[in-house]
């Protein structure tokens, strides 16, 4: 019984792999969060689907993902920024549109013939291919995003409740979820190596909304994300290893599957639907 | 060839009604997500020998289904549960398509489209969804216009029993299917939402935005068509980077000639 | 509490850009006063009370309040479904007093427990805020305004949508916090009410009264409301006729 669990750590890359997911997941649970709380998990798909030509170029370039990555949502964000500044054109339909033609891009450099670009990979993610170098540069930019957390929280709990009043208790509304905004940005830069761009969004809103289906308080549910992106990333990798299914994939499916499992545990104890 | 222009001309009305409706109710993730989520219906299909249209509609049906349901129990905001529910899929797709049919060849095709290759079934499918369109929007065009400027929390799905606004949703997610064969279930919006966006920069009443959302699908479809062709690159990529770029030019034409219109910071 | 005006304005024009959305205001509030806001929706009520607390983006005039303001809004705007207890939010008071890096201590927090002890919810300290009461909700609201022991208090329709005998409570507690030398500006659509405030300030646009109750003759109330007022049979109970606009 033991062999099940320990056979897979026996080989230097799942460990990477795992503790790879542990810091995404100790940065994207609490993240979720906030994106559940302030919605914007359309946000969140879209930067990452964004990310798709930068991550082509990066990749037929030969330059690091992350910043080929770095540099389309940039891109990105100022296309939506100047759409959505129309009056007949709704923040939404800017990101569709934006979203839609850097996608077509992306996929178009992509396929294009003779272009040898290993677009499963960036669309769905390689959690087995990183190596110790990723490793530091994740720890390092989730110690950044776990900083600047801790230091928004009050700002975004305020805001996040109470936008109307948020000024006056000391916080800021533009604040907030510029702040938000850039977090996710980030946290979905690191997370896009392991998951892929098409997957991200699993890892950062199944464990932020299974979190606030059972927790009882704010900070009890940032803790509670981070235990069951931890746990989602983690089994990802070990239903990956004994059913020989795709990496990325697995822990995606694991992350709703913790969402579906806090929404079964909630209706079981008689949680009252909150809207 | 012929058939692909075919194919376009037929999507161009139903873009142009759904695509006015999604833009007005902020429907444009819901769309997105549909033609995602029906991908492991689309990868199934083929091995187990049932239609892909059919497989595609029960998984995207289920979608729909699933969302109005989470969506009425309050269980969660709208928006998150459309990205999970449509991740979910995506994952299963994958996981279906290359560990367990080893058709990973096919993932492309089905993300991506295949509009040059578009088959007699694919056709009927999509004139059926054209029928289905035409005939919900006679009944029920009024109805959406009036509940769309409903001041709720528009991009979710009307409350429950609002069965107006469940059938718009069905045929959005039967249209989305229908283009999928087209430009693939990662680019549904370029046939839905982007022309409908474009069209609105200049539109001034709902009819006009139908009527102009249409004729722009139809010209950037068979312009991307033929363009794909001679580049020999998927057609639904062209199809979507000629959709931006068009909006893009549309919208600087726009502020050109009404800068006015430009929206100051909101409180 | 100081001894002037707790809030001084003249000359108030102000809005968010384009024609102004309140004008001609002045008027002085002592400390220890009740003010009672009256004006039909989009009179400019929320206007003024952003301009007091220096949040209005266009403004010219002379505004000047002594001592901390908190703002009350309406329950009814509320994410219900946020995780947080009635103290949470009462403790959002403090959230400025200590820098980020430090936790609010057990000062703050004991603070916060008195506080709703004050507006009789000590019991319900650890209830999720969402699933309380209106009334309940609201009374939360002002705990969180004595955290901050604010001197000037505006209250944005604390009384609509609360049953009675929480309404007459929330009065009771206001009328404290008015003899303890605060100031509270409550906005209100109900007319009989506001003729037990020690002032009233009428609003359509611009400023049609300011000063005791009895000076609200049917004359003022017609050009605050515009016609809207329906006066009952016994020619006692005046209702204003609100008109909802989406």
């Amino acid at each position: 019984m033991t062999d099940l669990l320990t056979e897979p750590l026996r080989d230097g890359i799942t460990q990477r792999a795992i503790l790879e997911l542990l810091i995404l997941a100790v940065v994207c649970g609490p993240l979720g969060v906030w994106v559940v709380l302030y919605r914007q998990s359309y946000a969140t798909e879209s930067i990452a689907h964004s990310m798709l030509p930068g991550l082509v170029i990066a990749s037929l370039a030969s330059i690091p993902l992350g910043l080929g990555a770095a540099a389309g949502l940039a891109v990105a964000a100022i296309c939506i920024a100047a759409a959505s500044r129309q009056r007949a054109v709704g923040a939404d339909v800017a990101v569709a549109v934006t979203v839609t033609g850097l996608f077509g891009l992306g996929t178009l450099l992509a396929l294009s013939p003779d272009v040898p670009v290993r677009l499963g990979e960036i669309l769905f993610g390689d959690p087995l291919a990183v190596s110790a170098g990723d490793l530091a540069a994740s720890a390092a930019l989730a110690v950044v995003t776990l900083l600047a957390l801790a230091r928004g929280h009050r700002s975004l709990t305020l805001s996040g409740f109470d936008p109307q009043t948020a000024r006056n208790l000391g916080g800021g509304n533009q604040r907030a979820a510029a702040l938000l905004l850039s977090l996710l940005t980030l946290t979905v830069l690191i997370a896009v190596g392991s998951l892929g761009n098409l997957l991200v969004v699993a890892i950062v809103i199944g464990p932020g909304a299974a979190a606030l289906r059972i927790a009882r308080s704010l900070t009890g549910a940032l803790w509670i994300a981070a235990a069951a992106a931890a746990f989602a990333g983690v089994a990802g990798i070990y239903l990956s290893y004994w059913a020989e299914l795709a990496a990325g994939a697995s822990i995606a499916i694991c992350a709703v599957a913790v969402f579906a499992l806090a929404m079964a545990m909630s209706r079981l104890t008689g949680r009252p639907a909150v809207s | 060839m012929q058939r692909a222009a075919l194919e376009i001309a037929l999507l161009a009305p139903v873009a142009g009604l759904l695509g006015a409706q999604i833009v007005l109710r902020r429907l444009a993730f819901f769309t997105h997500g549909v033609g995602t989520a029906a991908f492991p219906g689309l990868v199934v299909a083929g091995p187990a020998g049932i239609p892909p249209a059919l497989a595609a509609f029960a998984v995207g049906g289920g979608f729909a289904a699933l969302l109005e349901r989470l969506g009425r129990r309050a269980a969660i905001a709208w928006d998150a549960a459309t990205a999970l529910v449509l991740v979910a899929a995506l994952a299963v797709g994958i996981i279906l398509a290359s560990d367990v049919f080893a058709t990973g060849a096919g993932v492309d095709q089905l993300l991506f489209g295949s509009l040059l290759a578009i088959g007699r079934g694919e056709l009927i499918v999509t004139a059926v969804a054209l029928v289905a369109t035409l005939a919900a929007a006679a009944r029920l065009r009024r109805r959406w216009i009036a509940s769309g400027f409903d001041d709720r929390d528009r991009g979710a799905p009307g409350s429950p029993g609002a069965a107006a606004d469940l059938i718009l949703l069905a045929v959005i997610a039967f249209a989305a299917i229908a283009a999928i064969d087209a430009v693939g279930a990662l680019l549904v919006s370029a046939v839905l939402v982007v022309p409908a966006a474009t069209a609105r920069l200049f539109a001034t009443s709902v009819a006009g935005l139908e009527a102009g959302a249409a004729a722009i699908a139809l010209v950037e479809g068979l312009a991307g068509l033929v363009i794909a062709f001679h580049l020999d690159a998927p057609p639904g990529a062209v199809i979507a980077v000629l959709g931006a770029g068009v909006f893009a030019a549309a919208l600087a034409w726009r502020q050109l000639t009404a800068p006015s219109d430009v929206v100051v910071a909101g409180r | 509490m100081s001894a002037g005006p707790a809030i001084e304005v003249s000359g108030l024009d102000g809005g968010y850009g384009g024609a102004p959305a309140i004008s001609e205001i002045r008027f002085h509030a002592p400390a220890g006063t009740m003010v009672a806001v009256l004006g039909p929706n989009g009179g400019g009520k929320t206007t003024l009370f952003r301009a007091l607390l220096g949040e209005l983006p266009r403004w010219t005039g002379t505004v000047t309040v002594t001592g901390t303001t908190a703002y009350v809004p309406q329950t009814e705007r509320y994410r219900l479904d946020f995780p947080v207890s009635a103290l949470d939010v009462a403790l959002m008071g403090a959230y400025s007093e200590a820098p980020w890096y430090r936790p609010l201590r057990r000062e703050q927090r004991a603070r916060a427990a008195a506080a709703l002890d004050r507006v009789g919810l000590g019991g319900q300290a650890g209830e999720h805020f969402g699933s309380l009461s209106g009334g309940q909700r609201q009374r939360v609201l002002i705990a969180r305004a004595l955290v901050r022991d604010a001197s000037v208090i505006l209250l944005d329709e604390p009384l609509s949508g609360v049953d009675h005998p929480s309404g007459e409570r929330i009065l009771t507690i206001l009328r404290e916090l008015r003899d303890e030398g605060r100031t509270l500006l409550v906005s209100s659509h109900d007319i009989e009410q506001a003729k037990r405030f020690d002032a009233v300030l009428c609003l359509n646009g611009r400023q049609v009264y300011y000063g005791p109750p009895g000076g609200m003759t049917a004359a003022v109330l017609h050009e605050t409301y515009g016609g809207e007022i329906v006066v009952l049979a016994s020619g006692e109970q005046a209702i204003v006729v609100q008109h909802h606009h989406h």
